[in-house]
């Protein structure tokens, strides 16, 4: 990490795409020897401090694990997030990451694997089915379980193709609410981890999306026979610093920003302050 | 021990404004702050407890951290140092302990926090023991007392016709090598303190009594406002925001700075998109206590409260923080 | 002299009643806490009403607190029926939130309490109550106590016009010094009952009136722009004055603008339950 942990890494946006209604994708350059460097640290499940300078900065999941560049991927929805969105190819921004814990890839090794990913919370689990499909032989079957509220918001659909067409892997999508192009499965994402029933044995779940949804995608996971220690999730909340100083993130006596934003199930639960 | 006069000390200190900052309890209009002076003739001698603590100068409530300078596509970022150093005289002895409790999380844990770590090594604490106990007080019952030294470079106790001067630090017996003193005989007076005691009782039982029902009743009437977090000596929180300082044709100025927040306020916890996960007065107030007797001690050590009574006597709820301890307190040992 | 024993009990009684009748699900009103210190109490429990106190102390508005009982405390349930202990000045902001539709005139029990006025921390009477002339609520559902036969003084702004007599370099280097001691701990706003904002416009994400620097420029804007958010709508209950941890002499600027809009539009806020809000009668929207 950086001397000053505060202080972000200078880069510029390489590339930028819509991955849904209000969703952008951003590929950043880190133009500092140091900022470059720290590009080989990144890890499926950790993220980063995104600026725009003059309108701030915030923590953003890593959306990759492919590619020359780090990318994130950003919901307009606050002062920061718009003003990132308005930014063209070429400007310049800030980074400050990796940071965080990460998903524990070495452990999965070996073991089925389940991606329950909800609206934009599939973009941190997108380096997770990165590194799987990777290195395909290291992992055993794939299941992923895709929703969003409705299609538009449907995260990485250009890459629903490779995903279904992978050795060994199945691929469902369900949206809450369909519109008239939309053919496919309506209903929460609950209903289609029931219906899918994935097999309990020798599996780890990933779960990522908003908070309401990880707790009921756990419930139904518990429902369907999984432990708590076969259970993933990441979590998000308001932070500041990224390194456990600012006190806004705190579940408990668990910071989101040092002690996640990876989690088991079994150290959710023991949250003396619900994440919800 | 060794003895010096007021006299002595405003010499001292004139000698100290020259070089370096200087900061001292000082009156202003009614009130009394730790504020920079220019002269030992601006340091008030006789106070009882500042009303707000000497925290800001070393975690100052807005400071600029970096300046950003963007030209066309090309940006530097400068961190923000100064060169100068920093005596903060007149430290009570609680508010040097605060500052203890800060390091514990912004200088033991890595990665230091670069800002304060700054402001920390080019500070020397110069403090003055409390002849006794105020309103609201209880140092005592947090490891402390109103002339402990434990924190500090240099503790002065007020004595027969001046002061006592101990250098606790090597910072400390630097600095006071420009004080005159004599040797006298004789010991300082101990303060007058507090018997009745705040008991102060262990992480484990504080996790029986998350749920409890006492949250509600002392949280209810909380107005959401900062008071007992920005006249506290160990709250740290802080947002950190840009602002955009001079705007030319193909050139930005920009100064990111670090303001400090309070857990206590309404929207702390709302998330892009609206979402508060801590949405209640009560649920707000159980976490600052929550951080102060329970989190803080367990992820960084020590306890995040040091008695000095500030939050007690300012809050215009009465929300008291020795009437929650003691009723945790009982209510834990009922369990 | 209120015989504040037997006021005391007055008001237990009637939270005994309201409690157990089923009327009220809460009542607000006083209590004092162990360090000798009144404060406002929130009983839900008919068992729990000999908590509640009536004494000089009782400085709070309460009316404040009907911000946190709007909403349902449980998803398909209607929001709860309050009680709530009120001075004069403090029922004035009853109607303040009656007239900008904030509360339901149906969910309000206002216990009104005859006032011969309150004391500060100090033992003296509060500035507030010394310039104050009501003794009675202007609107309560069962009054408390006998009206004090006392004809007090009316506000005649003495110390607004010492202000006002100073040049304006040095009447903005007075204010400038009072704001320079603000911490921007926001107990003003907190406070009051007119300031409702769901997210205030000082403290946007965005800074776009007001970044949240601690600086006396930001200060500064805030509290002017304050006083003038509560222009019509303040009814000099001074509780942004008496929580002011640094003694900020804001009903200063609170009552300028009373005054202005007394003297504009003969208008005072709260003073009736059908006033509408001044700046609708000013747009002839009402």
């Amino acid at each position: 990490m950086a001397a000053n942990p505060m202080r972000p890494y200078v880069g510029r946006l390489a590339g930028v795409r819509e991955v849904a209604t209000g969703v952008k994708l951003f590929q950043i350059e880190l133009t500092e020897p140091e900022g470059q460097a720290s590009l080989a640290e990144y890890k499926p499940g950790q993220f980063a401090f995104l600026s725009v300078f003059g309108a701030g900065e915030a923590p953003f999941g890593l959306a990759s694990a492919r590619g020359p560049y780090l990318e994130l991927g950003v919901s307009a929805l606050g002062h920061v997030t718009n003003s990132l969105h308005a930014l063209e190819v070429g400007d310049p921004v800030g980074v400050r990451g990796p940071l965080g814990n990460w998903f524990p890839m070495d452990q999965i090794k070996g073991h089925d694997v389940v991606i329950i990913g909800g609206g934009i919370g599939g973009l941190p689990l997108r380096p997770v089915i990165h590194t799987i499909l990777d290195h395909r032989a290291d992992y055993g079957h794939l299941t992923i379980l895709w929703a969003a509220r409705s299609p538009d918001l449907l995260i990485a659909t250009d890459e629903f193709d490779e995903w279904r067409n992978a050795p060994d892997t199945e691929f469902h999508v369900t949206v809450d609410q369909g519109d008239e192009n939309w053919s496919g499965n309506v209903g929460l994402i609950t209903k289609l981890m029931e219906e899918v029933a994935p097999s309990t044995q020798n599996t780890i779940t990933v779960t990522c999306g908003p908070p309401i949804m990880i707790h009921f995608a756990f419930l139904t996971q518990q429902k369907l026979g999984f432990t708590p220690e076969q259970m993933l999730t990441t979590l998000e909340a308001r932070m500041h610093c990224g390194i456990g100083k600012c006190g806004r993130c705190n579940m408990g006596e668990k910071f989101i920003c040092v002690d996640g934003p990876v989690f088991w199930q079994y150290e959710v639960k023991e949250f003396l302050e619900g994440f919800l | 021990m060794k003895f010096t006069t007021r006299d002595q000390l405003k010499a001292w200190l004139d000698g100290l404004a020259a070089e370096m900052d200087l900061v001292a309890p000082r009156g202003v209009d009614g009130h009394v702050f730790y504020r920079p002076v220019a002269s030992g003739d601006e340091v008030l001698f006789d106070y009882e407890r500042p009303e707000l603590s000497a925290k800001a100068f070393v975690f100052p409530d807005t400071e600029v951290f970096l300046r950003v300078e963007q030209r066309g596509k090309d940006v530097t970022v400068e961190e923000v140092r100064t060169e100068r150093k920093q005596v903060i005289f007149g430290v009570r002895p609680c508010d040097a302990h605060g500052l203890a409790v800060i390091d514990a999380l912004f200088l033991n844990q890595e990665p230091a926090d670069a800002q304060y770590q700054h402001h920390r090594e080019r500070t020397v604490l110069v403090g003055l023991a409390c002849p006794r106990m105020w309103e609201g007080c209880f140092c005592t019952s947090m490891g402390g007392a109103p002339d402990d030294a434990t924190h500090l470079d240099v503790l002065l106790r007020e004595v027969e016709g001046g002061y006592a001067v101990e250098a606790v630090s090597e910072k400390g017996k630097a600095l006071v090598k420009g004080l005159k003193t004599k040797q006298k005989a004789g010991d300082p007076p101990a303060p007058q303190t507090n018997a009745d005691a705040v008991p102060v009782v262990d992480t484990a039982t504080w996790r029986t009594l998350f749920n409890d029902k006492l949250w509600q009743r002392h949280g209810e009437r909380c107005l959401s406002c900062r008071i007992c977090t920005y006249v506290c000596p160990t709250c740290r929180c802080f947002d950190v925001v840009d602002r955009v300082v001079d705007t030319q044709p193909g050139l930005t100025r920009i100064e990111r700075i670090r303001v400090w927040d309070a857990c206590t306020s309404t929207n702390y916890r709302r998330a892009a998109g609206g979402h508060n996960s801590r949405p209640t007065k009560p649920g707000r107030i159980r976490n600052r206590f929550y951080c102060k007797f329970c989190y803080y001690p367990e992820d960084f050590g020590p306890l995040g409260c040091v008695g000095c009574g500030r939050c007690v006597v300012s809050c215009p709820v009465d929300i008291d923080i020795t009437e929650i301890m003691r009723d945790v307190a009982a209510k834990g040992g009922q369990e | 002299m209120s015989d504040y024993e037997a006021l005391t009990q007055q008001i237990r009684e009637q939270a005994r009643q309201l409690l157990s009748e089923g009327r009220v699900d809460c009542v607000i009103g006083y209590e004092v806490g162990p360090r000798g210190v009144t404060r406002p109490a929130f009983i839900y429990d008919a068992a729990d009403v000999d908590r509640l106190v009536w004494n000089a102390s009782c400085v709070h508005n309460l009316v404040t607190y009907l911000h946190d009982k709007k909403k349902p405390q449980r998803r398909g349930e209607e929001p709860p029926r309050v009680a709530v202990v009120v001075k004069p000045c403090d029922s004035r902001t009853i109607n303040v939130l009656l007239a900008e539709r904030q509360i339901a005139r149906e969910r309000i029990f206002a216990i009104g309490m005859a006032c011969e006025g309150t004391v500060g921390a100090d033992g003296e009477p509060l500035a507030r109550c010394t310039r104050c002339g009501d003794r009675v609520p202007v609107v309560y559902d069962v009054l408390l106590g006998e009206p004090p036969n006392v004809s007090p003084p009316q506000d005649d702004y003495p110390d607004l016009a010492r202000i006002e007599a100073m040049p304006p370099a040095e009447r903005l280097a007075f204010w400038l010094g009072e704001f320079d001691r603000c911490i921007r701990c926001y107990a003003c706003r907190q406070v009051c009952p007119g300031c409702y904002c769901t997210t205030c416009m000082f403290e946007r994400d965005d800074g776009l009136w007001v970044d949240i620097g601690i600086e006396v420029s930001g200060k500064h804007i805030f509290h002017l722009g304050r006083a003038l958010h509560l222009a019509g709508r303040c009814v000099e209950c001074d509780e942004c004055e008496r929580v002011c941890p640094m003694g900020l002499p804001l009903s200063l600027l609170n009552r300028r603008l009373v005054r202005e809009v007394d003297a504009t539009f003969h208008y005072h806020a709260g003073r009736e339950e059908t006033l509408a809000p001044i700046l609708f009668e000013f747009g002839g929207s009402k």
